[in-house]
């Protein structure tokens, strides 16, 4: 009896469970995700705001889904699952190279000229240049994620110029992928490796945040400009949402004025962009082996 | 007349609600050698335990399971019987590298019940007879005075349960064993006490008896 | 004077075992790269016992317990299926061997591909491997099963009627306890999927361990080992419809609108084709030499190193594991922890084994950064709590003599050498899962096949990455075979080694002769 109980107790729970999320009415939602590229906290808040406001200009559902992991995110654009994404530089090539018809559409202000900044512990005695610092052969060294632009594309570019013929695992005594910059700038503040490379507009943010310490910690070099992150969108949103709705997604993005917004991006504005400006990355993600 | 080295008392034992043992009376002296007799299911295993149970301290005990540590060799179960006078550290020392002395010493014992060759063997390979001597071998090597055993030779012909009790009776101060085969009770005690459901039936000097007078204890019941 | 040591097929088993551990020792990668790993783990161990169960998202602990009952449901279902032609079907027993071979993990990464961060994902992900291995333990214990009302049934009897009537008596309990305890196993297969974006609870311990909310993965934590230390009240017979149709309904909403046919037919097609076969002509020779242009510096510069790699750290983990074992069943042996320890001491080690050890190791990483060390503790911990917590109720079997010593020498004397072919049983079972999990822990950053696997799907390489973890799993399959043939040769293959619920261990004393 009291089992018999328990069960319909457990059958309401979990239906009541079910009911939960409300699904969306007429047009499906339209979905987003973003490279985890730093804390998940400030994502949370930077693209809440973002939906929100999509939302409120567009008149469809939109709906933020986080990922654990840059190539995550480039698979759920690739399978469909979402229509739009906030890449960093190689992993929206990436996606438009998997999914054809794919476009960049916007970028931030500061995306078209980015920077990776190398920092040093300050034990290292390690100091700040304008040349690519060939002192740092034989530290140890920490790349973001994997798959990030400025985190490991261009500093591994950088670094493969600034060696001829040698690996970053023969130029350095260890190398290691943090995941992510918040975590790239906490491990080399920490000492736990000597030189890392980081996003320039994160290292800023956590600055601003006060969680960047310039006693432990400070910028020995900044690179060469790069284009870095941006909006791509799939091409059968058009279909979905009717014909010009990537023109109407493209203005609201570059519409935003909103510094509540703009601001955890670390951007001034959005900008509109073309899938051209990111070919210098095809060519340096051939050079480093990490495109066919 | 020398002080007993087990005394009973009107003891009794059960398991749950069933009894197993009442009224026992039993007072062994030093240098006695006792033959504890009845048929299976008379109480004579629990008997032992009570004795066992009464003077761990003085008893060598060889149980009627011959309680081997099969993965480990007949040196190191021999050796087991006086674990508890070497201090901890010389005990792990000699599973893994015995002392020459301590080899010397229970190859003698070994020798007495005619098991040398297997010093180094592993226990788990020696027919059950062997197993039985070496079982009693490790309560030689303990030394305590009082040997207690439950059917020690039960595995061994007549002629070697014979040795094998010779040899208990020489190397201990005094003897309890439970025994079946009235003919080696006989030659190798020197008193007898039979129980029958849990009680003493008889107990008496083995001079005084011969097979006929046993008989009835283990006639078809 | 040299004693041949007692057991000397154990002993020269352990002997070279440990000896192959030390040699890996010296060339394993043990660096730790944080400053101040002990204050972190202060701060953590503090927030780990002040749970903010405020905090907790109730709907991952929903997700986590309906991907875990669908998933072992669906592999439960399957795996029975399988079961039957099991022992009669090679190619049925390839099949099997091949689906449990590959990690959970590296089932939901690929299976990502097409489905995406669905419940699809990750029902599938634990159901594809959990069917080989139900297969595989249901048709065993069919096998062990004592037969004899089978030969009485009168000759003509129907297959399925000799099944139900002979056999499945027989059998049915200990197929019970095996699938609760493969539940068991699913609710944290389940959690760990949360690390890689599934919505279970994974995923916001993963985001708390990351961020430093210890007080959130602390509650997180409680909740997951009440839901295991309370799983033979919720999981009944009675309660089972209610879960399933339960869990069905309680299944996260579809995201997006991915085609599922398109990507199918895109990862099957294109993604895991080897590049140059995509475009090449197959029947030219000329494709199959740029095939192994591509194929070579996989092979050296991945899978060699990533396989060497591997087999050190479970090298390294499995004799840790054996140690760690010996040191701990005690706490849990009457003779040894008192009737009043052993309680508290079994209680440790369910919440040593209930904790999945990927993320043990993961929060090992944060800890000491990324070397084999926190892999090596995480499933030394994990592996050592399951085995000693067997090794403890086998000790509180054996029959010891009434004038046994105490304390040290009844443990080397007595206890150890009469569990030891069995303690060897269950290590060498656990080889082949220790190594699968080493493999698993390359996602995490060492340098072991995962590693690599981890490397090409951020590369967007899915051919190299199928490649890699066919390696992965055929260096598992070996693994296993090794296993089962030493198990063999110390005749201890027939020791009890599934870890499955309350069944009577048998006293385990390896005949010798």
């Amino acid at each position: 009896m009291i089992r018999r109980r328990l069960g319909r107790l457990a059958l309401g729970v979990l239906a009541a469970l079910a009911a939960g999320p409300a699904r969306a009415q007429g047009k499906p939602p339209l979905v987003f995700t973003g490279i985890p590229d730093q804390d998940e906290s400030r994502l949370v808040e930077r693209f809440g705001k973002v939906a929100r406001y999509l939302e409120d200009k567009l008149g469809v559902p939109v709906r933020y889904v986080p990922v654990k992991s840059y190539p995550a995110a480039v698979t759920a654009f690739t399978n469909g699952q979402v229509q739009l994404a906030w890449f960093g530089g190689f992993t929206g090539v990436q996606a438009r190279r998997a999914v054809p018809g794919s476009h960049a559409i916007a970028q931030g202000a500061e995306d078209a000229a980015f920077k990776t900044y190398v920092i040093a512990n300050s034990a290292t005695g390690l100091k700040p240049g304008k040349d690519f610092p060939k002192t740092v052969a034989g530290q140890t060294f920490t790349f973001g994620a994997r798959a990030s632009t400025s985190g490991r594309l261009m500093p591994e570019y950088f670094i493969r110029q600034a060696f001829p013929g040698r690996t970053p695992e023969q130029v350095f005594a260890r190398v290691g992928f943090s995941g992510d910059h918040t975590r790239t700038i906490q491990l080399v503040q920490s000492g736990a490796y000597a030189v890392g490379a980081v996003d320039y507009s994160v290292w800023d943010l956590d600055t601003k945040a006060g969680k960047v310490d310039p006693k432990a910690v400070s910028v020995i070099w900044e690179s060469p400009p790069f284009p870095d992150y941006q909006w791509t969108v799939r091409a059968d949103v058009d279909k979905t949402y009717g014909a010009g709705f990537t023109d109407r997604l493209r203005d609201a993005l570059v519409g935003i004025a909103d510094p509540a917004i703009l601001e955890p991006f670390g951007r001034t504005r959005f900008i509109p962009v073309t899938d051209a400006a990111y070919e210098p990355l095809v060519e340096v993600g051939r050079a480093t082996g990490l495109l066919d | 007349m020398a002080e007993p080295a087990i005394a009973l008392e009107n003891a009794s034992a059960a398991y749950g609600d069933r009894t197993i043992l009442s009224g026992i009376d039993l007072t062994v002296r030093a240098g006695e050698r006792v033959a504890l007799m009845g048929r299976s299911g008379a109480g004579k295993s629990t008997l032992i335990g009570l004795i066992q149970a009464r003077a761990p301290e003085r008893v060598a005990l060889v149980p009627q399971a011959a309680a081997l540590v099969r993965p480990l060799s007949v040196f190191h179960n021999v050796y087991m019987g006086r674990l508890d006078r070497r201090s901890t550290l010389h005990n792990l020392c000699t599973l893994v590298r015995p002392a020459r002395a301590d080899v010397v010493a229970v190859e003698a014992v070994l020798a007495r019940v005619g098991l040398s060759e297997k010093l180094w063997a592993r226990a788990g390979e020696l027919s059950g007879g062997q197993q039985q001597r070496v079982s009693v071998a490790r309560a030689l090597y303990n030394g305590r005075p009082v040997l207690v055993g439950d059917e020690p030779v039960s595995a061994l012909d007549r002629a070697q349960g014979g040795t094998i009790l010779a040899e208990l009776a020489a190397g201990h101060e005094t003897v309890i064993v439970a025994l079946h085969d009235v003919a080696l009770a006989l030659a190798h005690t020197d008193r007898i006490v039979v129980l029958e459901a849990g009680r003493i039936a008889l107990d008496a000097p083995a001079r005084s008896l011969d097979p006929g007078r046993l008989a009835p204890y283990y006639a078809a019941a | 004077m040299h004693p041949a040591p007692a057991g000397l097929g154990y002993a020269a088993v352990s002997r070279r075992f440990a000896a192959v551990a030390l040699v890996c020792l010296l060339v394993a990668d043990l660096h730790v790269t944080t400053l101040h790993p002990l204050a972190d783990l202060a701060r953590l161990l503090g927030g780990l016992v002040r749970p903010d169960f405020l905090a907790v998202e109730i709907r991952s602990v929903v997700y986590t317990v309906a991907f875990a009952v669908l998933g072992v449901g669906l592999g439960v279902g399957a795996g029975f299926l399988l079961a039957v032609p099991f022992a009669r079907s090679r190619p049925v027993r390839l099949a099997c061997a091949g689906l449990r071979a590959v990690h959970e993990l590296f089932w939901a990464l690929l299976l990502m591909q097409v489905f995406g961060l669905s419940a699809t994902t990750g029902i599938l992900a634990i159901a594809l491997p959990y069917a080989g291995i139900c297969a595989k333990v249901y048709a065993e214990i069919v096998e062990e099963a004592d037969l004899s009302a089978l030969r009485v049934l009168p000759p003509g009897t129907g297959a399925v009627s000799a099944f139900l009537y002979a056999r499945l008596p027989e059998t049915a309990a200990r197929m019970r306890d095996y699938t609760l305890y493969r539940l068991e196993c699913g609710l944290r297969s389940s959690l760990v999927l949360g690390f890689i974006g599934l919505p279970t609870m994974g995923f916001y311990l993963e985001s708390a361990f990351r961020q430093g909310r210890y007080a959130e993965a602390g509650a997180l934590l409680a909740v997951f080992y009440a839901l295991i230390g309370t799983r033979r009240l919720w999981v009944r017979g009675v309660t089972l419809p209610v879960l399933l149709v339960g869990a069905v309904l309680a299944l996260p909403p579809a995201i997006g609108s991915a085609d599922v046919g398109a990507s199918l037919t895109r990862f099957l097609g294109h993604d895991i084709v080897p590049a140059p076969l995509r475009t090449g002509d197959p029947t030219s020779p000329e494709t199959w030499a740029r095939l192994w242009a591509w194929f070579a510096p996989i092979l050296t510069g991945q899978i060699l190193p990533g396989i060497l790699q591997t087999l050190i750290l479970a090298q390294i983990a499995l004799v840790a594991t054996g140690l760690g074992a010996l040191l701990l069943f005690p706490l849990t042996a009457r003779r040894f922890a008192g009737r009043l320890g052993r309680p508290l001491g079994r209680v440790l080690l369910v919440v040593v084994r209930s904790t999945p050890e990927y993320m043990l190791a993961y929060v090992g990483l944060q800890l000491l950064g990324p070397s084999m060390l926190p892999a090596i503790l995480a499933l030394a911990l994990h592996n050592a709590g399951i085995v000693a917590y067997l090794m403890g109720r086998h000790a509180d079997a054996i029959p010891y003599r009434p004038d046994a010593p105490r304390g040290l020498d009844l443990y080397a004397y007595e206890t150890v050498p009469r569990l030891y072919g069995q303690f060897l049983a269950y290590l060498l079972y656990r080889w082949e899962l220790i190594l699968r999990e080493s493999a698993i822990f390359g996602i995490l950053g060492v340098a072991t096949l995962g590693f690599y696997v981890d490397a090409a799907i951020s590369e967007l390489r899915l051919d190299v990455a199928v490649i890699l973890i066919a390696a992965t799993a055929a260096l598992t399959v070996a693994v296993d075979a090794l296993s089962r043939r030493l198990r063999r040769r110390l005749r201890i293959d027939d020791l009890p080694t599934r870890l499955s619920g309350p069944q009577r261990i048998p006293c385990a004393e390896p005949g010798g002769g």
